[in-house]
Protein backbone atom coordinates (compact mmCIF):
# COMPACT_ATOMS: atom_id res chain seq x y z
CA UNK A 1 0.00 0.00 0.00
CA UNK A 2 2.70 2.44 1.34
CA UNK A 3 4.84 1.43 -2.32
CA UNK A 4 1.57 2.45 -3.65
CA UNK A 5 1.26 6.13 -3.09
CA UNK A 6 4.96 6.14 -2.79
CA UNK A 7 5.00 5.51 -6.51
CA UNK A 8 1.96 7.84 -7.06
CA UNK A 9 3.64 11.06 -5.16
CA UNK A 10 7.03 10.13 -7.02
CA UNK A 11 4.89 10.60 -10.52
CA UNK A 12 3.06 13.29 -9.78
CA UNK A 13 6.35 15.22 -9.41
CA UNK A 14 7.05 14.46 -13.05
CA UNK A 15 5.78 16.29 -16.05
CA UNK A 16 3.82 14.92 -18.47
CA UNK A 17 5.19 13.77 -22.26
CA UNK A 18 3.30 13.83 -25.12
CA UNK A 19 3.47 10.05 -26.00
CA UNK A 20 4.71 10.79 -29.93
CA UNK A 21 7.49 12.92 -30.96
CA UNK A 22 5.19 13.76 -34.20
CA UNK A 23 3.20 16.90 -34.12
CA UNK A 24 5.83 19.49 -31.93
CA UNK A 25 7.41 21.93 -33.71
CA UNK A 26 10.17 21.80 -36.56
CA UNK A 27 12.72 23.22 -33.98
CA UNK A 28 11.95 21.46 -31.04
CA UNK A 29 11.08 18.32 -32.68
CA UNK A 30 14.59 18.25 -34.04
CA UNK A 31 16.14 18.74 -31.12
CA UNK A 32 14.04 15.88 -29.13
CA UNK A 33 14.52 13.48 -31.66
CA UNK A 34 18.42 13.92 -31.26
CA UNK A 35 17.94 13.40 -27.64
CA UNK A 36 16.05 10.51 -28.19
CA UNK A 37 18.41 8.94 -30.26
CA UNK A 38 21.43 9.72 -27.52
CA UNK A 39 19.33 8.32 -25.08
CA UNK A 40 19.54 5.09 -26.84
CA UNK A 41 22.62 4.72 -28.38
CA UNK A 42 23.40 1.57 -26.00
CA UNK A 43 20.72 -0.09 -27.98
CA UNK A 44 21.99 1.24 -31.14
CA UNK A 45 25.07 -0.05 -30.66
CA UNK A 46 23.76 -3.73 -29.73
CA UNK A 47 21.18 -3.24 -33.11
CA UNK A 48 24.01 -3.26 -34.83
CA UNK A 49 25.87 -5.87 -33.28
CA UNK A 50 22.87 -7.79 -34.09
CA UNK A 51 22.93 -7.19 -37.30
CA UNK A 52 26.50 -7.92 -37.91
CA UNK A 53 26.04 -11.24 -36.18
CA UNK A 54 23.27 -12.23 -37.74
CA UNK A 55 23.95 -11.58 -41.04
CA UNK A 56 26.79 -14.55 -41.48
CA UNK A 57 25.74 -16.31 -38.24
CA UNK A 58 25.63 -19.97 -39.38
CA UNK A 59 28.18 -19.62 -42.99
CA UNK A 60 31.33 -21.14 -42.48
CA UNK A 61 33.23 -18.37 -43.90
CA UNK A 62 30.98 -16.13 -42.03
CA UNK A 63 32.81 -12.26 -41.71
CA UNK A 64 34.89 -13.13 -44.62
CA UNK A 65 32.35 -12.88 -46.77
CA UNK A 66 32.40 -8.48 -46.18
CA UNK A 67 35.42 -8.97 -47.90
CA UNK A 68 35.19 -11.56 -50.56
CA UNK A 69 32.97 -9.58 -52.59
CA UNK A 70 34.56 -6.54 -52.40
CA UNK A 71 37.93 -8.22 -53.50
CA UNK A 72 36.04 -10.09 -56.82
CA UNK A 73 34.69 -6.79 -57.59
CA UNK A 74 38.04 -5.87 -57.68
CA UNK A 75 39.16 -8.94 -59.99
CA UNK A 76 36.31 -7.88 -62.73
CA UNK A 77 36.85 -4.59 -62.87
CA UNK A 78 40.73 -4.83 -62.68
CA UNK A 79 40.81 -6.84 -65.41
CA UNK A 80 38.21 -6.42 -67.75
CA UNK A 81 38.40 -2.52 -67.32
CA UNK A 82 42.11 -2.38 -66.50
CA UNK A 83 43.53 -4.83 -68.65
CA UNK A 84 41.36 -5.77 -71.23
CA UNK A 85 39.53 -2.06 -72.11
CA UNK A 86 42.93 -0.46 -71.22
CA UNK A 87 42.51 2.00 -68.32
CA UNK A 88 45.22 0.83 -67.15
CA UNK A 89 47.82 2.54 -69.63
CA UNK A 90 46.22 6.18 -68.20
CA UNK A 91 45.90 5.34 -65.05
CA UNK A 92 48.69 4.01 -63.02
CA UNK A 93 48.34 1.36 -59.83
CA UNK A 94 44.97 0.83 -61.51
CA UNK A 95 44.19 -1.93 -58.67
CA UNK A 96 44.61 0.65 -56.45
CA UNK A 97 42.56 2.98 -58.06
CA UNK A 98 39.65 0.93 -58.65
CA UNK A 99 39.97 -0.47 -55.17
CA UNK A 100 40.07 2.78 -53.60
CA UNK A 101 36.98 4.08 -55.54
CA UNK A 102 34.78 0.89 -54.80
CA UNK A 103 35.29 1.01 -51.01
CA UNK A 104 34.32 4.50 -50.26
CA UNK A 105 31.46 3.22 -53.06
CA UNK A 106 30.54 0.14 -50.79
CA UNK A 107 29.93 2.08 -47.75
CA UNK A 108 27.90 4.48 -49.44
CA UNK A 109 25.75 1.55 -51.31
CA UNK A 110 25.30 -0.54 -48.42
CA UNK A 111 24.33 2.51 -45.99
CA UNK A 112 21.52 3.07 -48.76
CA UNK A 113 20.30 -0.02 -49.51
CA UNK A 114 20.17 -1.58 -45.83
CA UNK A 115 18.99 1.74 -44.69
CA UNK A 116 16.30 1.87 -46.75
CA UNK A 117 14.99 -1.77 -46.13
CA UNK A 118 15.70 -1.40 -42.47
CA UNK A 119 12.24 -0.36 -41.35
CA UNK A 120 10.29 -2.86 -42.73
CA UNK A 121 13.09 -5.53 -42.04
CA UNK A 122 12.11 -4.13 -38.33
CA UNK A 123 8.32 -4.64 -38.72
CA UNK A 124 7.59 -6.84 -35.90
CA UNK A 125 9.45 -4.42 -33.40
CA UNK A 126 8.18 -1.21 -34.76
CA UNK A 127 4.70 -2.34 -34.28
CA UNK A 128 4.86 -3.45 -31.09
CA UNK A 129 7.02 -1.41 -29.43
CA UNK A 130 7.57 2.57 -29.53
CA UNK A 131 11.40 3.49 -30.13
CA UNK A 132 12.68 6.72 -31.95
CA UNK A 133 12.16 4.67 -35.39
CA UNK A 134 15.57 6.59 -36.95
CA UNK A 135 17.69 4.08 -35.03
CA UNK A 136 16.68 0.97 -37.70
CA UNK A 137 18.25 3.24 -40.43
CA UNK A 138 20.81 4.77 -37.75
CA UNK A 139 22.13 1.12 -36.99
CA UNK A 140 22.34 -0.10 -40.53
CA UNK A 141 24.60 3.06 -41.07
CA UNK A 142 26.60 1.18 -38.16
CA UNK A 143 27.13 -1.93 -39.53
CA UNK A 144 27.97 -0.54 -42.99
CA UNK A 145 30.64 1.57 -41.31
CA UNK A 146 32.20 -1.69 -39.54
CA UNK A 147 31.92 -3.52 -43.02
CA UNK A 148 33.74 -0.55 -44.30
CA UNK A 149 36.44 -0.36 -42.02
CA UNK A 150 37.72 -3.89 -42.73
CA UNK A 151 37.73 -3.31 -46.62
CA UNK A 152 39.24 0.05 -45.43
CA UNK A 153 42.14 -1.67 -44.14
CA UNK A 154 42.51 -4.24 -47.31
CA UNK A 155 42.91 -1.19 -48.86
CA UNK A 156 45.71 -0.05 -46.52
CA UNK A 157 47.52 -3.07 -46.62
CA UNK A 158 47.25 -3.28 -50.10
CA UNK A 159 49.51 0.15 -50.78
CA UNK A 160 51.49 -1.11 -47.96
CA UNK A 161 52.46 -4.16 -49.94
CA UNK A 162 52.94 -2.02 -53.05
CA UNK A 163 54.94 0.01 -52.01
CA UNK A 164 52.85 2.70 -52.02
CA UNK A 165 51.51 3.69 -48.62
CA UNK A 166 49.92 6.89 -48.59
CA UNK A 167 51.11 9.04 -46.32
CA UNK A 168 50.94 12.52 -47.97
CA UNK A 169 49.41 15.51 -46.30
CA UNK A 170 46.09 15.16 -49.34
CA UNK A 171 45.43 11.68 -46.50
CA UNK A 172 43.75 14.09 -43.82
CA UNK A 173 40.99 14.91 -46.78
CA UNK A 174 39.36 10.70 -46.10
CA UNK A 175 37.79 12.28 -42.93
CA UNK A 176 35.79 14.92 -44.74
CA UNK A 177 35.54 12.62 -47.47
CA UNK A 178 33.86 9.40 -45.86
CA UNK A 179 31.80 12.59 -43.54
CA UNK A 180 29.67 13.07 -46.65
CA UNK A 181 29.58 9.84 -47.75
CA UNK A 182 28.25 8.59 -44.44
CA UNK A 183 25.98 12.16 -44.39
CA UNK A 184 24.23 11.88 -47.38
CA UNK A 185 24.18 7.96 -47.48
CA UNK A 186 22.17 8.39 -44.07
CA UNK A 187 19.97 11.14 -45.09
CA UNK A 188 19.11 9.23 -48.06
CA UNK A 189 18.93 5.88 -46.19
CA UNK A 190 16.17 7.95 -43.74
CA UNK A 191 14.22 9.23 -46.37
CA UNK A 192 14.10 5.95 -48.28
CA UNK A 193 13.39 3.81 -45.37
CA UNK A 194 10.08 5.87 -44.30
CA UNK A 195 8.86 5.98 -48.49
CA UNK A 196 9.28 2.37 -48.76
CA UNK A 197 6.96 1.61 -45.96
CA UNK A 198 4.17 3.38 -47.82
CA UNK A 199 5.85 2.80 -51.16
CA UNK A 200 7.73 -1.04 -51.60
CA UNK A 201 8.70 -0.08 -55.07
CA UNK A 202 11.28 2.09 -53.73
CA UNK A 203 13.67 -1.26 -52.34
CA UNK A 204 13.80 -1.75 -56.30
CA UNK A 205 13.89 1.52 -57.45
CA UNK A 206 16.86 1.93 -54.77
CA UNK A 207 19.09 -0.84 -56.67
CA UNK A 208 18.71 0.40 -59.85
CA UNK A 209 19.57 3.88 -58.45
CA UNK A 210 22.31 3.24 -57.10
CA UNK A 211 23.75 1.00 -60.35
CA UNK A 212 23.28 4.42 -62.35
CA UNK A 213 24.91 6.08 -59.66
CA UNK A 214 27.94 3.30 -59.96
CA UNK A 215 28.44 4.67 -63.28
CA UNK A 216 28.25 7.73 -62.73
CA UNK A 217 31.01 8.43 -60.34
CA UNK A 218 34.46 7.91 -61.13
CA UNK A 219 35.28 4.51 -59.59
CA UNK A 220 36.04 2.68 -62.55
CA UNK A 221 37.96 5.54 -64.50
CA UNK A 222 39.17 8.73 -63.62
CA UNK A 223 38.03 12.43 -63.78
CA UNK A 224 40.16 12.98 -66.57
CA UNK A 225 38.52 10.71 -68.83
CA UNK A 226 35.30 12.53 -67.69
CA UNK A 227 36.73 16.10 -68.71
CA UNK A 228 37.96 15.31 -71.80
CA UNK A 229 34.90 13.73 -72.54
CA UNK A 230 33.08 16.86 -71.85
CA UNK A 231 35.60 19.24 -73.35
CA UNK A 232 35.22 17.51 -76.69
CA UNK A 233 30.77 18.43 -76.28
CA UNK A 234 31.39 21.78 -76.24
CA UNK A 235 29.40 22.06 -72.90
CA UNK A 236 31.70 22.51 -70.12
CA UNK A 237 28.48 23.53 -67.76
CA UNK A 238 27.93 19.63 -67.96
CA UNK A 239 31.24 19.43 -65.28
CA UNK A 240 29.58 21.57 -62.88
CA UNK A 241 26.37 19.47 -63.21
CA UNK A 242 28.88 16.24 -63.00
CA UNK A 243 30.34 17.38 -60.10
CA UNK A 244 27.16 18.31 -58.40
CA UNK A 245 27.04 14.72 -57.25
CA UNK A 246 28.39 14.69 -53.46
CA UNK A 247 29.79 11.21 -54.24
CA UNK A 248 31.95 12.01 -57.02
CA UNK A 249 33.28 15.02 -54.98
CA UNK A 250 33.84 12.67 -51.94
CA UNK A 251 35.30 9.40 -54.18
CA UNK A 252 38.11 12.19 -55.96
CA UNK A 253 39.14 13.56 -52.31
CA UNK A 254 39.45 10.30 -51.15
CA UNK A 255 41.21 8.84 -54.70
CA UNK A 256 43.05 11.63 -54.05
CA UNK A 257 44.08 10.60 -50.67
CA UNK A 258 44.63 6.58 -50.50
CA UNK A 259 46.19 6.53 -54.82
CA UNK A 260 49.51 8.09 -54.11
CA UNK A 261 50.40 6.69 -58.06
CA UNK A 262 48.30 9.45 -59.10
CA UNK A 263 50.44 12.03 -57.33
CA UNK A 264 53.29 11.65 -60.43
CA UNK A 265 53.34 14.41 -62.48
CA UNK A 266 53.88 11.57 -65.60
CA UNK A 267 50.53 10.36 -64.52
CA UNK A 268 48.57 13.49 -65.65
CA UNK A 269 46.28 12.93 -62.99
CA UNK A 270 43.66 15.50 -62.81
CA UNK A 271 41.42 16.88 -60.29
CA UNK A 272 38.80 19.52 -60.18
CA UNK A 273 39.39 22.78 -59.14
CA UNK A 274 38.76 23.74 -55.55
CA UNK A 275 38.10 20.38 -54.72
CA UNK A 276 38.09 20.87 -50.86
CA UNK A 277 36.37 23.68 -50.97
CA UNK A 278 33.68 21.46 -53.08
CA UNK A 279 33.41 18.52 -50.50
CA UNK A 280 33.17 21.29 -47.48
CA UNK A 281 30.33 23.11 -48.74
CA UNK A 282 28.96 19.18 -49.77
CA UNK A 283 29.52 18.79 -46.31
CA UNK A 284 27.34 21.60 -45.53
CA UNK A 285 24.51 21.04 -47.58
CA UNK A 286 24.74 17.44 -46.64
CA UNK A 287 23.85 18.19 -42.82
CA UNK A 288 21.15 20.77 -44.10
CA UNK A 289 19.68 17.87 -45.77
CA UNK A 290 20.02 15.13 -43.03
CA UNK A 291 18.37 17.56 -40.51
CA UNK A 292 15.25 18.29 -42.80
CA UNK A 293 15.11 14.92 -43.89
CA UNK A 294 14.73 13.86 -39.97
CA UNK A 295 11.57 16.05 -39.84
CA UNK A 296 10.45 14.49 -43.00
CA UNK A 297 10.66 11.12 -41.48
CA UNK A 298 9.19 11.81 -38.25
CA UNK A 299 6.47 13.39 -40.11
CA UNK A 300 5.74 9.76 -41.91
CA UNK A 301 6.72 7.78 -39.16
CA UNK A 302 3.01 8.26 -37.63
CA UNK A 303 1.51 5.41 -39.17
CA UNK A 304 4.52 2.93 -40.05
CA UNK A 305 3.02 0.55 -37.29
CA UNK A 306 -0.48 0.87 -39.57
CA UNK A 307 1.17 0.80 -43.00
CA UNK A 308 3.44 -1.83 -42.98
CA UNK B 1 -11.41 -4.59 -5.38
CA UNK B 2 -10.88 -0.31 -5.56
CA UNK B 3 -8.20 -0.83 -3.05
CA UNK B 4 -5.83 1.65 -5.37
CA UNK B 5 -8.86 3.77 -7.16
CA UNK B 6 -9.13 5.62 -3.79
CA UNK B 7 -5.90 6.58 -2.85
CA UNK B 8 -4.76 7.41 -6.17
CA UNK B 9 -5.76 10.41 -8.33
CA UNK B 10 -2.31 11.14 -9.98
CA UNK B 11 -2.64 11.25 -13.22
CA UNK B 12 -0.43 9.16 -14.96
CA UNK B 13 -2.16 8.78 -18.25
CA UNK B 14 -4.28 11.53 -20.35
CA UNK B 15 -5.82 10.76 -23.16
CA UNK B 16 -7.26 14.25 -24.92
CA UNK B 17 -9.98 14.07 -27.85
CA UNK B 18 -7.95 11.22 -29.49
CA UNK B 19 -8.79 10.88 -32.90
CA UNK B 20 -7.65 8.26 -35.29
CA UNK B 21 -8.56 8.16 -39.21
CA UNK B 22 -6.47 5.51 -41.14
CA UNK B 23 -6.50 5.79 -45.01
CA UNK B 24 -6.52 2.51 -46.59
CA UNK B 25 -4.86 2.75 -49.90
CA UNK B 26 -5.88 -0.74 -51.81
CA UNK B 27 -3.12 0.33 -54.21
CA UNK B 28 0.14 -0.79 -53.15
CA UNK B 29 2.73 -0.83 -56.06
CA UNK B 30 3.99 2.60 -58.38
CA UNK B 31 2.15 1.13 -61.13
CA UNK B 32 -1.09 0.46 -59.51
CA UNK B 33 -1.06 4.07 -58.15
CA UNK B 34 -0.20 5.48 -61.95
CA UNK B 35 -2.40 3.53 -63.25
CA UNK B 36 -5.09 4.55 -61.22
CA UNK B 37 -3.84 8.23 -60.63
CA UNK B 38 -6.68 10.11 -62.06
CA UNK B 39 -8.88 7.88 -60.03
CA UNK B 40 -6.92 7.50 -56.80
CA UNK B 41 -9.87 8.74 -54.53
CA UNK B 42 -12.02 5.64 -55.55
CA UNK B 43 -9.10 3.17 -54.53
CA UNK B 44 -8.65 4.98 -51.27
CA UNK B 45 -10.69 3.84 -48.22
CA UNK B 46 -10.61 5.93 -44.92
CA UNK B 47 -12.87 4.97 -41.74
CA UNK B 48 -12.31 6.43 -37.66
CA UNK B 49 -10.70 4.13 -35.40
CA UNK B 50 -10.97 5.99 -32.95
CA UNK B 51 -13.09 9.30 -32.17
CA UNK B 52 -12.98 12.17 -29.77
CA UNK B 53 -11.77 9.26 -27.12
CA UNK B 54 -11.52 11.62 -24.06
CA UNK B 55 -10.08 10.09 -20.52
CA UNK B 56 -7.82 10.03 -17.98
CA UNK B 57 -5.88 7.21 -16.22
CA UNK B 58 -4.99 7.16 -12.37
CA UNK B 59 -1.81 5.73 -10.87
CA UNK B 60 -2.13 2.35 -9.47
CA UNK B 61 -5.08 1.63 -11.50
CA UNK B 62 -6.15 -1.57 -13.31
CA UNK B 63 -7.69 -0.26 -16.71
CA UNK B 64 -9.21 -2.84 -19.01
CA UNK B 65 -10.08 -1.72 -22.84
CA UNK B 66 -12.62 -4.05 -24.33
CA UNK B 67 -14.98 -3.93 -26.65
CA UNK B 68 -15.98 -6.19 -30.16
CA UNK B 69 -13.33 -6.75 -32.91
CA UNK B 70 -12.41 -3.63 -34.63
CA UNK B 71 -13.67 -1.63 -32.14
CA UNK B 72 -10.58 0.35 -31.27
CA UNK B 73 -9.17 -1.01 -28.26
CA UNK B 74 -5.74 -1.93 -29.70
CA UNK B 75 -5.24 1.32 -31.69
CA UNK B 76 -6.24 2.87 -28.33
CA UNK B 77 -3.44 0.68 -26.07
CA UNK B 78 -1.11 1.22 -29.32
CA UNK B 79 -1.67 5.98 -29.16
CA UNK B 80 -0.85 4.93 -25.53
CA UNK B 81 2.39 3.24 -26.23
CA UNK B 82 3.43 5.62 -28.48
CA UNK B 83 3.39 3.27 -31.42
CA UNK B 84 0.80 5.64 -33.86
CA UNK B 85 0.49 9.01 -33.76
CA UNK B 86 -3.34 10.22 -33.37
CA UNK B 87 -4.81 12.05 -36.32
CA UNK B 88 -5.82 14.86 -33.82
CA UNK B 89 -5.68 15.36 -30.00
CA UNK B 90 -3.16 13.70 -27.97
CA UNK B 91 -1.94 11.71 -25.55
CA UNK B 92 0.28 12.49 -22.37
CA UNK B 93 1.79 10.58 -19.92
CA UNK B 94 4.37 10.10 -17.39
CA UNK B 95 6.37 7.57 -16.03
CA UNK B 96 8.36 4.60 -17.03
CA UNK B 97 6.48 2.53 -19.48
CA UNK B 98 6.92 -0.83 -20.52
CA UNK B 99 4.47 -2.49 -23.16
CA UNK B 100 3.93 -6.43 -23.59
CA UNK B 101 1.99 -5.83 -26.70
CA UNK B 102 3.50 -8.92 -28.21
CA UNK B 103 6.27 -10.78 -26.61
CA UNK B 104 9.36 -11.52 -28.20
CA UNK B 105 8.80 -8.69 -31.22
CA UNK B 106 12.17 -8.04 -30.92
CA UNK B 107 13.60 -11.52 -30.12
CA UNK B 108 16.28 -12.56 -33.48
CA UNK B 109 16.19 -16.19 -34.10
CA UNK B 110 19.88 -16.60 -35.10
CA UNK B 111 20.99 -14.64 -31.59
CA UNK B 112 21.05 -17.01 -28.66
CA UNK B 113 18.66 -16.78 -25.27
CA UNK B 114 21.39 -14.10 -23.60
CA UNK B 115 22.23 -11.61 -26.79
CA UNK B 116 18.40 -11.45 -26.96
CA UNK B 117 17.68 -10.42 -23.45
CA UNK B 118 20.06 -8.06 -23.95
CA UNK B 119 18.92 -6.91 -27.10
CA UNK B 120 15.10 -6.87 -25.72
CA UNK B 121 15.86 -5.14 -22.38
CA UNK B 122 17.48 -2.69 -24.34
CA UNK B 123 14.24 -1.96 -26.41
CA UNK B 124 12.34 -1.95 -23.34
CA UNK B 125 14.80 0.33 -21.69
CA UNK B 126 17.03 -1.14 -19.14
CA UNK B 127 20.62 -0.30 -19.35
CA UNK B 128 23.15 -2.73 -20.14
CA UNK B 129 24.53 -2.50 -16.05
CA UNK B 130 21.01 -3.02 -15.21
CA UNK B 131 20.24 -6.12 -17.10
CA UNK B 132 23.63 -7.84 -15.75
CA UNK B 133 22.17 -7.56 -12.35
CA UNK B 134 18.14 -8.88 -13.52
CA UNK B 135 20.26 -11.57 -15.61
CA UNK B 136 19.93 -14.32 -13.10
CA UNK B 137 16.87 -13.42 -11.89
CA UNK B 138 15.39 -13.11 -15.57
CA UNK B 139 16.71 -16.49 -16.83
CA UNK B 140 15.31 -17.81 -13.28
CA UNK B 141 11.41 -17.07 -13.94
CA UNK B 142 11.77 -17.68 -17.16
CA UNK B 143 12.57 -21.76 -16.30
CA UNK B 144 14.49 -21.73 -19.30
CA UNK B 145 18.06 -22.96 -17.35
CA UNK B 146 20.71 -24.26 -19.53
CA UNK B 147 19.20 -23.17 -22.79
CA UNK B 148 20.00 -19.76 -22.25
CA UNK B 149 22.42 -20.14 -24.73
CA UNK B 150 21.14 -21.36 -27.51
CA UNK B 151 19.84 -19.69 -30.54
CA UNK B 152 16.12 -19.10 -29.85
CA UNK B 153 14.87 -20.55 -33.28
CA UNK B 154 15.57 -23.61 -31.69
CA UNK B 155 13.19 -22.76 -28.22
CA UNK B 156 9.62 -24.01 -28.19
CA UNK B 157 7.06 -21.68 -28.43
CA UNK B 158 6.22 -21.65 -24.51
CA UNK B 159 10.14 -21.27 -24.21
CA UNK B 160 10.15 -18.18 -26.67
CA UNK B 161 7.27 -16.36 -24.42
CA UNK B 162 8.66 -17.35 -21.21
CA UNK B 163 11.96 -15.66 -22.26
CA UNK B 164 10.04 -12.59 -22.87
CA UNK B 165 7.61 -12.65 -20.45
CA UNK B 166 10.17 -12.34 -18.20
CA UNK B 167 12.25 -9.90 -19.63
CA UNK B 168 9.57 -7.67 -19.71
CA UNK B 169 8.30 -7.86 -16.07
CA UNK B 170 12.11 -7.05 -15.24
CA UNK B 171 11.61 -3.52 -16.65
CA UNK B 172 10.24 -2.02 -13.56
CA UNK B 173 7.54 -0.03 -15.66
CA UNK B 174 5.19 2.48 -13.69
CA UNK B 175 2.53 1.93 -16.68
CA UNK B 176 2.47 -1.83 -18.44
CA UNK B 177 0.40 -2.30 -21.38
CA UNK B 178 -1.01 -5.85 -22.16
CA UNK B 179 -2.18 -6.71 -25.15
CA UNK B 180 -3.76 -10.48 -25.11
CA UNK B 181 -0.53 -11.76 -23.78
CA UNK B 182 -1.36 -13.51 -20.82
CA UNK B 183 -2.59 -16.88 -21.94
CA UNK B 184 0.94 -17.95 -22.49
CA UNK B 185 2.81 -21.17 -21.47
CA UNK B 186 1.39 -24.01 -19.25
CA UNK B 187 -0.63 -23.24 -16.54
CA UNK B 188 2.24 -23.44 -13.97
CA UNK B 189 3.64 -20.61 -15.88
CA UNK B 190 0.22 -19.25 -16.34
CA UNK B 191 -0.47 -18.86 -12.67
CA UNK B 192 3.22 -17.29 -12.15
CA UNK B 193 2.14 -14.65 -14.29
CA UNK B 194 -0.82 -13.93 -12.93
CA UNK B 195 0.78 -13.50 -9.59
CA UNK B 196 3.20 -11.29 -11.02
CA UNK B 197 0.65 -8.94 -12.58
CA UNK B 198 -1.34 -8.95 -8.80
CA UNK B 199 2.32 -8.37 -7.14
CA UNK B 200 2.53 -5.13 -9.58
CA UNK B 201 -0.96 -4.03 -8.94
CA UNK B 202 0.07 -3.80 -5.10
CA UNK B 203 3.30 -2.20 -6.15
CA UNK B 204 0.96 0.26 -7.70
CA UNK B 205 1.74 0.12 -10.85
CA UNK B 206 -0.53 0.90 -13.44
CA UNK B 207 -1.96 -1.86 -15.84
CA UNK B 208 -3.77 -0.91 -19.12
CA UNK B 209 -5.14 -4.54 -20.54
CA UNK B 210 -6.66 -5.33 -23.80
CA UNK B 211 -8.58 -8.42 -23.65
CA UNK B 212 -11.41 -10.53 -24.96
CA UNK B 213 -11.26 -12.30 -21.96
CA UNK B 214 -14.16 -11.27 -19.79
CA UNK B 215 -12.66 -13.77 -16.99
CA UNK B 216 -9.39 -11.96 -17.26
CA UNK B 217 -11.43 -8.38 -17.06
CA UNK B 218 -13.58 -9.36 -13.71
CA UNK B 219 -10.12 -11.28 -12.11
CA UNK B 220 -7.51 -8.23 -12.78
CA UNK B 221 -9.32 -4.76 -13.46
CA UNK B 222 -11.13 -2.44 -11.28
CA UNK B 223 -12.22 -0.21 -14.41
CA UNK B 224 -13.60 -0.97 -17.70
CA UNK B 225 -13.74 1.21 -20.75
CA UNK B 226 -15.58 -0.22 -23.55
CA UNK B 227 -15.38 1.34 -26.87
CA UNK B 228 -17.49 0.52 -29.86
CA UNK B 229 -16.49 1.64 -33.46
CA UNK B 230 -14.08 4.02 -31.65
CA UNK B 231 -16.29 5.69 -29.36
CA UNK B 232 -15.73 5.35 -25.70
CA UNK B 233 -19.67 4.10 -25.01
CA UNK B 234 -18.57 3.23 -21.07
CA UNK B 235 -16.54 4.09 -18.68
CA UNK B 236 -16.87 2.59 -14.52
CA UNK B 237 -16.59 -0.50 -12.72
CA UNK B 238 -15.84 -3.49 -13.80
CA UNK B 239 -19.42 -5.41 -13.68
CA UNK B 240 -21.46 -3.11 -15.16
CA UNK B 241 -18.49 -2.79 -17.88
CA UNK B 242 -18.88 -6.43 -18.50
CA UNK B 243 -22.74 -6.10 -18.97
CA UNK B 244 -21.78 -2.75 -21.28
CA UNK B 245 -19.44 -4.60 -23.68
CA UNK B 246 -21.93 -7.61 -23.45
CA UNK B 247 -24.66 -5.55 -25.09
CA UNK B 248 -21.86 -3.36 -27.25
CA UNK B 249 -21.94 -7.14 -28.85
CA UNK B 250 -25.84 -6.90 -30.01
CA UNK B 251 -25.31 -3.74 -32.11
Amino acid sequence: MSAASERAARLATLPFESASTSGVGHFTGFFRSIGELWVQRELMGLLVRRELKAKYKDSSLGFAWTLIRPLVMLLIYYFAIGKILGAERAIPSYAIFVFSGLTIWGLFAAIVSSGTSSIIANAGLIKKVYLPREIFPLAATGSAIVDFLSQFAILVIATLALRQPPLHFELLGIFPALAVTVVYGTAIGILLSALNVYLRDVQYLVEVGLNIFFWVSPIVYSFAFVHNAILSTGHPILEQIYLANPMSVAMLTFQRAMWIAGQDPSAHTLYPPNLDLRLLIMLVIGLVFLAIVQRIFSRLQGNFAQEI
Amino acid sequence: MSMSTTTSTTDVIRIENVSKRFVLHKDKSLKERLVNFGRSRAHKDDFWALRDVDFSIQSGTSVGLVGANGSGKSTLLKAIGGIITPTTGQVLRRGRLAALLELGAGFHPDLTGRENVYLNAAILGLTHDQVDGYFDSIVEFSEIGGFIDTQVKFYSSGMYVRLAFAIAVHVDPDILLVDEVLAVGDEPFQKKCMDKIAEFQREGRTIVFVSHSAEQIMALCDRVVVLQHGNVVFDGDTEPGIAALRRSFDH
